[in-house]
Order: C-alpha cells, then structure tokens, then sequence
C-alpha cells in the first residue's frame, strides 16, 4: 500500500469500520475511538495503537458496534456512546466501563448517533436507525424514546446536528430515500427539497456557521455530492465528473467557510477541495487504498500537518 | 312571539332599511367579541331560567345562538348574516367578528350608494372583484409562522387561554398543520397531552376478544405480517390454504384485516396460534363505517406497509392471497377497539407521493367534511397522532373549553399552511391605499363606488377592536394614520406599535377567509330586492 510513512498500520482484523471519534481534545490526550463489526475500539495515542474497549464487559462474541460518539465535554464528563443492535453502550469514564440502554422491541440496528454541542446542558442525544426511525434521549442516554412524526422513511443512514443546536434545535437525517429535517429537537421532523431521485443520503455535514449561513452538504449513493447555502431549498452539484461514486463521508474545516476546505470519501479514494467545493483533487497529491474507505476523521481540522484517521473495509483504521 | 300568519311580500326601499336592522342587530350581539380584549356576551340559558346566563366571546356560537328574531324582515337580514357567520367559522374556526363588523360597513354603505341612484348588479360585480385584489394584497403580507413559541403566540391571540395556546404550540410544532389530533374531556381539572407513534385506525380492533392479551386486553405483534382486505370470512376452509403457506414460509405474526369472521374462522385462528411462539394470527376489522372511508383506510394500510389490498368488488377472494402481497409493519397491535402500525415497511416514495396526493387534494375540495377526511388520513401516514386532554372545574367548563380548543386548532391549522400577517386589523387597513388608488384611477363609477366602499370597510375591524378595548377610536386611528404603515393599537398595552415587531399577528387564512365571506356576502345581499315570507315560519334548528 503506497502511503506515506506517517502513516500507522492498525487492526487487522477482516471486518468494517463503521464510524470514527475523537476526544475533543485529541491534539492533547490522543483518545479516539473506531467503531467495527468487531465491537468498539479505543486508542490512546491518537489512533497508533488500538485496544478493546468492552474488554471490561468480558463478552463471549464480539459486540458489533455500528456507530460511536464523544461528549463534547469529553474532557469532564468522559461520556462515549456506541450504537449496536438493540441499543446504545454508555460510558462515563471514557470507555473503560459500560453500561446498555436497551431499546424496546423489535431490537432496532443504530446506524448513527449524534450529539447536541450543548450536550452539557441539555443532554440530548440521536439515534439513527436502518427500520426504526430516529430515537431521542434528552437525559444523556439513559431513556430513549423513538420520536419519528413526520419521518417517512425510518431507514436513516446519517445524523447531523447543527451547530447552533441550542437555539435553532435543528437537526438533519439523511435516508434511504431523501433528507428529513427537525426543527424542534428532534421531535418532528419535515421532509426538505432533496431531489428523491438522487438519494439515498450517505452522509451529511453542517458548515460550523450554519445557523447564520445556512450551509449544508449531502454525499449521496451514486449522485454525487451537494451543497445547500439555504437549509436545504435548493442544491448544486459539486464536482460533477469527479465524484460520483458513493460519499461515505464529508469532512469540513472548522474555520469553514472562511477557509473554505472539505475533504470527501468518495469510494476508495480522499477528494480535497479548498473553495468550498467548486474544484477538487485528490487529498495531498493522492494516497492510494486498495480498499473502500467507509468513513473518516479529522480531529484537528484539515490543515496540511493535522492527522487524519481513515476507517477501511476489513477493519482497518489508517492515520495519514 | 308575534309572527304573520299570511304569505307577504316586501319589496324596496323596505327590503334594504328592514335587513339593514336585521343585520345590524346580528353584528351587534357579535362585534363586541373583536379583538384581545374582547366583550362577553351572555345568553340566556336554553333549558332552564335558573341556570346561570351562557358568556361567549365567540361570535360564530353567539350567533348561531340567535335562532330568529321577532320581525320576520328583520330576521331575514339577521339569519343570512348568521348562516355566513357559522361557514365561516366552521370553515376556518375564527374570523367571525372580522366578517361580521367588515359585512355591516359594506353593506351600509352600499345601500346608501344604492339608494343614491348607483347600480345595485354593477356595484356587486365590482365589489367581487375588489375582493381579489384584498386577497392577494393580504397574500404579499404573510410571513411563515415556526416554532413552538411563535405558534402558541398566534394560538393565544385565537383563543385568549395562554396554558392551552402553549400545549397547542407544542402539539403543532410536533404534528404539523395535517397531524392528527384528538381533544377529549381529561380527568383532572388541567390540560394533559399525549402523543402516540405510528398510526392506528379507529373501530378496527379485534373481531374476537380471546385474541387478546387477557391481562392488558391488548396484542402486540413484532415484525408482523398483515393481509388487508375486505373479506367477510364465513368458511374456516377457505382460510386454510393462506395459513398453511404462512406457517411453512414463517410468516408470522400475521393480522387478517378482513370486514367480518365468522365464529368457525375465530376457532381456526385461535386453534392456529396456540403456541405463538411458532404461529400467531389475530383478525382485525376493517376500519370505517362508509365504504369510502374502508377503501380509504385499506388503501393507506397497503401503502403504509408495501402490501397489496384485497377486495370482494373486485372480485378477490382469501384463497387467492399470496404471501408476497401480505404488508409489513415492525409492530402492530391491536385492543378491542383500535389497530396500530409501527414501522410500515412501504416503500417511503409511494408514501410521499401518495401524501402530495392528498395533499394536493385537501386544497382542491371544498366540501368540509370530504377535506376533514383527507385531512385525517394525511395525519395518520405522517406516523403519529397527538390527544389533547382538556380538563376543567365542570362539565360545562370542560366543554366550553374543548370547543375552544378545537377552533383554535382548526384556525392553527390555517395558521402553519398560510402563515401570519400583522394583526389588530392592520393588515386590513393596509389593503386601503391600493384599493383607494384603483378607485382614483377607475373611470367607470360604479367601480369607483365599489372600491371607495372597499376601502372604507378595510378599517372598520380596527375600529371596532379599539373601541372594544375602550378607547377613542378617531383619536387613535389618527395616531396610527400619523405613525405610518404596519402600525396599529396594542390593546394590552395601550401604545401605538409596529404590529409584526410587537408580534401581534393575524393567521392569513383566517383574514382572506373573513373578507372573503363578508365581501362576497354583502355583495350578494345589495342585489335582494324583494323579500318574501311563507305563510308559516320556518321553525330555526341548531341553536
């Protein structure tokens, strides 16, 4: 595999991973965490070495984790959660003990969690579902209701919470047949003019300024990538010709749209884009995987020197 | 009450001067109500002389209260203002006093121009079409209305009853303007609600009691199977063959909605669930009394859950079901009364287009109780439903209060579909300076008159709601007039404000559908020439 040599080789294990997080405060203490089929994986030192981390559960088989998410206060509530089939794993020491909200039944397959920013607050947390819809927890994941009024399609394939959460309760889900979005928290939810055609919606990201810009971006199946200016009103293509292949991820700076870069999974490959998306190339001159990438992180932004975490088919997660 | 007992012809000028007191007699008893701080007016009870005088503030109830008054030309003028006055409001849930007080203007001013010598047809044709021009005029002011707080806060201005505009605020912002919402007598003396996920139908529960649970009456099915039809299933034979192949393809749990099962097809499907575990079949009735409302509900139930529906019109019989037209649903349940989907498994782009459908349906029809039809099973496919429990000190008061409530959510209704446009009368008066401009720039005179009129019944809601509050109205519209557009009089507060920055709103529907029934109205009521009178009075009904 020609990657540069910055680069660590962990996990090998033939499975997937789902989903990537990070510690609020990565730069510093290096904690992140992959979510596989082959349960929930911890690092310590920013994504070189990977450890098991329901190894305190002493399972017999290996619990498949869907989806992970961090606190954004990480820092002092030590809050993870991992969404597997059935339910949410909690923690509040940073992944070392575990505790299971069970949903009710049928078990339902979480296939995204999301965060409120002002989690400390208002504690609020989503679960997206592949048949159940999107299920709510306003008490830090202890009791989840399912809250789908308005939601036509339950299968949700992404969540995404604006950044402005605290004043404008907006949330986003994106479906097997198009985009859904709540306005009160997550308790009702009203389709948005994305073109049915074009999903389903893999992935969604949030310019952090959305509550003023109103900047959105859906990756789509096999559409393509789009880009809102208008909460979801109308949508532009974004790199026609170039991506077309499924948008497992996107990934915007944080200092967007004033730097106006976005890196997207496209397949098996890493596109830059450092005006908001009108041109792209390939991220730092082209790293070649032999396999699809399912998703990504940038824990530090998308500076040049920043590290990103890439999650693989088979297992593998990959700092670049 | 001293009535003619000879047929009598009234002709002109007695037809206009004795509906003119007629009418003004209606909108007397219901102008007062107009505004945030409304009048009461009381009734005397229907029943007994004991009872305590009825107190409303509701000028569609007041007036459909006032079933005939003693001059029998007088009471043509009241009834045709009554009979616009209870459209309206159960068209729209509110607007009333609006319409009545806009009607009046009109009509005393078109009477007077008629009287004058102008022409009665001309002037109503013109009247028409100046009503278009306020309509749309109204249209370029709406804003959209979201959120809880905003929702509650024109919720509040309907109902003047803040603890229930803020649980409708909240309900709304949940269901949305076609969610499905329930308003039943609570328990308690407060206001409760609930919400319930996924769809149920009424009278559609269970055909036989033993398919219940019988600790909680109740079955819940995970992952179910439902065969939709409307099948009456007499012969426990002709069931068999459809239960056999579920049982050899696991389909189970399986629901049979099906119009009638006989007690032979009851110990069947008992007899075929003994052990659930392996195979559960329960039967449901097919939702609706009308046959609309059945195929109605059966063709929701099959979008809701990518199954085929079965009917005996067509000719269908169980025996021809197959396991792939059966829906899906993650749960389903079902008591003796009600049955529910959670998780339909349809194919979500059917289901929306079926929506826009309904949709698109709703705004056609006119007919009230065809779009209170759609308008139900749109918020049974948008997957939830809300119950509104109101409480209160008695049963009048709790009924009083579920009245209220359900006009307010009719209006909210109107409110989220439309938006707002600046309230106390002041999107009306607003509509003055273009309809002032056509009249200057029209040639024809009876348009002139037409639109002369127009304009000065546009102030007459403002009018009416300072002087409601207590004060100089001619004083006060002057302060407005100098204050400039989009200003009117905060009756709570006393001041002069910008109304949309003081968010005092009105709901769009409600204004368009105020003017339309008082423009429309009084222009047909100027062309009544004569009046004529049965020898018996009719008897009023619907007090």
């Amino acid at each position: 595999m020609a990657v540069n040599d910055a680069e660590a080789k962990v996990m090998v294990e033939e499975d997937i991973v789902y989903a990537l997080a990070a510690s609020p405060d990565f730069a510093s203490d290096g904690v992140c965490f992959a979510a596989r089929s082959s349960g929930l994986y911890r690092s310590d030192d920013g994504g070189l070495t990977w450890h098991n981390a329901y190894a305190s559960l002493n399972l017999e088989e290996p619990l498949a984790t869907m989806a992970v998410i961090v606190s954004p206060d990480f820092r002092s509530d030590r809050r993870v959660f991992g969404g597997v089939m059935g339910g949410v794993m909690c923690s509040s020491d940073g992944g070392e003990h575990w505790s299971a909200s069970v949903f009710r039944t049928p078990p339902p397959l979480i296939s995204a969690l999301a965060i409120s920013p002002d989690f400390a607050n208002d504690g609020t947390l989503f679960a997206g579902t592949m048949e159940d819809g999107v299920f709510r927890s306003a008490d830090r994941g202890t009791h989840w209701a399912a809250w789908n009024f308005g939601l036509l399609d339950l299968s949700i394939l992404c969540l995404a919470v604006s950044p402005g959460f605290a004043e404008d309760e907006t949330v986003f889900a994106g479906t097997d047949s198009g985009i859904f979005r709540s306005t009160n928290g997550g308790r009702a939810w009203r389709e948005i003019d994305f073109p049915g055609e074009l999903a389903p919606v893999l992935s969604l990201a949030l310019s952090p300024d959305y509550p003023t810009s109103g900047i959105l971006f859906a990756g789509t199946e096999s559409q393509g990538l789009y880009r809102s200016t208008d909460r979801g009103k109308t949508w532009t293509r974004l790199g026609e010709g170039i991506i077309g292949e499924s948008v497992n991820c996107i990934l915007l700076s944080p200092e967007f749209p004033t730097r106006p870069e976005i890196l997207a999974v496209v397949g098996s490959e890493l596109l830059f884009s450092a005006d908001g998306g009108e041109t792209w190339a390939p991220w730092k001159g082209g790293v070649s995987i032999d396999r699809g990438i399912t998703t990504a992180l940038a824990p530090c932004g998308l500076a040049p020197s920043a590290p990103l975490l890439i999650g693989l088919v088979g297992g593998e997660v990959l700092r670049l | 009450m001293k009535t003619s007992r000879t047929r009598r012809v009234v002709f002109q000028p007695a037809t206009y001067r004795r509906m003119q007191k007629g009418i003004h007699k209606m909108v007397n008893a219901v102008s007062p109500t107009l505004g945030a701080l409304p009048r009461l007016v009381a009734l005397e009870p229907i029943s007994s002389r004991t009872k305590l005088p009825e107190f409303l503030d509701d000028g569609g109830t007041i007036a459909r209260r006032i079933i005939q008054i003693a001059d029998r030309d007088e009471d043509m003028g009241a009834m045709f203002v009554r009979q616009m006055l209870w459209s309206l409001r159960e068209k729209v849930g509110d607007g009333t006093a609006t319409a009545a007080v806009l009607f009046r203007s009109l009509y005393d001013q078109g009477v007077h121009y008629i009287t004058s010598g102008g022409n009665a047809m001309l002037l109503s044709r013109y009247l028409e079409e100046g009503l278009r021009v306020i309509v749309d005029q109204l249209s370029t002011m709406a804003r959209p209305v979201e959120g809880k707080e905003h929702i509650a806060q024109i919720a509040e201005s309907i109902c003047h009853d803040p603890p229930l505009a803020r649980l409708l605020g909240e309900i709304f912002d949940i269901i949305g303007e076609h969610g499905r919402l329930e308003i039943r007598s609570g328990r308690g003396r407060a206001l409760e609600r609930e919400y319930v996920e996924g769809m149920y139908w009424d009278n559609s529960g269970v055909h036989a009691r033993q398919m219940l649970d019988p600790s909680t009456l109740r079955v819940e099915l995970e992952n179910a199977y439902i065969m939709i039809s409307d099948f009456e299933l007499e012969d426990p034979y002709q069931l068999m063959p459809l239960l056999r192949k579920a049982v050899e393809a696991r389909a189970s749990p399986l629901v049979l909605v099906a119009s009638k099962l006989s007690d032979r097809c009851v110990g069947l499907l008992l007899a075929a669930s003994k052990d659930p575990s392996k195979f559960h079949v329960i039967a449901v009735k097919v939702p609706g009394l009308q046959s609309y409302d059945r195929s109605a509900a059966l063709e929701d139930m099959a979008i809701l859950t990518g199954g085929k529906y079965y009917t005996r019109v067509a000719g269908q019989s169980v025996t021809q079901v197959q396991l792939d037209d059966l829906g899906r649903a993650r749960r389903a349940w079902a008591d003796r009364f009600n049955f529910g989907i959670v998780g339909g498994k349809g194919d979500p782009r059917v289901l929306r287009r079926h929506i826009a459908d309904l949709r698109l349906a709703f705004s056609r029809v006119e007919d009230k109780n065809d779009r209170k039809n759609i308008q139900k099973r749109i918020g049974k496919l948008l997957g939830g439903s809300a119950t509104l429990y109101v409480g209160g000190l008695s049963e009048i008061d709790v009924n009083a209060r579920k009245e209220l409530a359900e006009r307010t959510a009719e209006a909210v209704r109107g409110v989220i579909s439309e938006g707002v446009v600046p309230g106390g009368g002041v999107a009306l008066l607003s509509c003055k300076p273009v309809l002032q401009q056509i009249a200057a720039e029209s040639t024809e005179v009876d348009r002139r008159a037409a639109y002369r009129i127009l304009a000065r019944a546009m102030e007459e809601p403002m009018r009416t709601i300072i002087r409601n509050a207590g004060h100089d109205a001619s004083e006060i519209m002057a302060e407005i007039k100098l204050a400039g557009p989009g200003y009117g009089f905060d009756v709570r507060s006393g001041k002069v404000v910008n109304m949309a920055e003081a968010g005092i709103f009105d709901a769009l529907s409600v204004q368009k559908e105020a003017v339309h029934s008082a423009v429309s109205s009084a222009a047909l009521a100027l062309t009544i020439d004569v009046l004529v009178h049965r020898k018996n009075p009719p008897q009023a009904v619907n007090p």
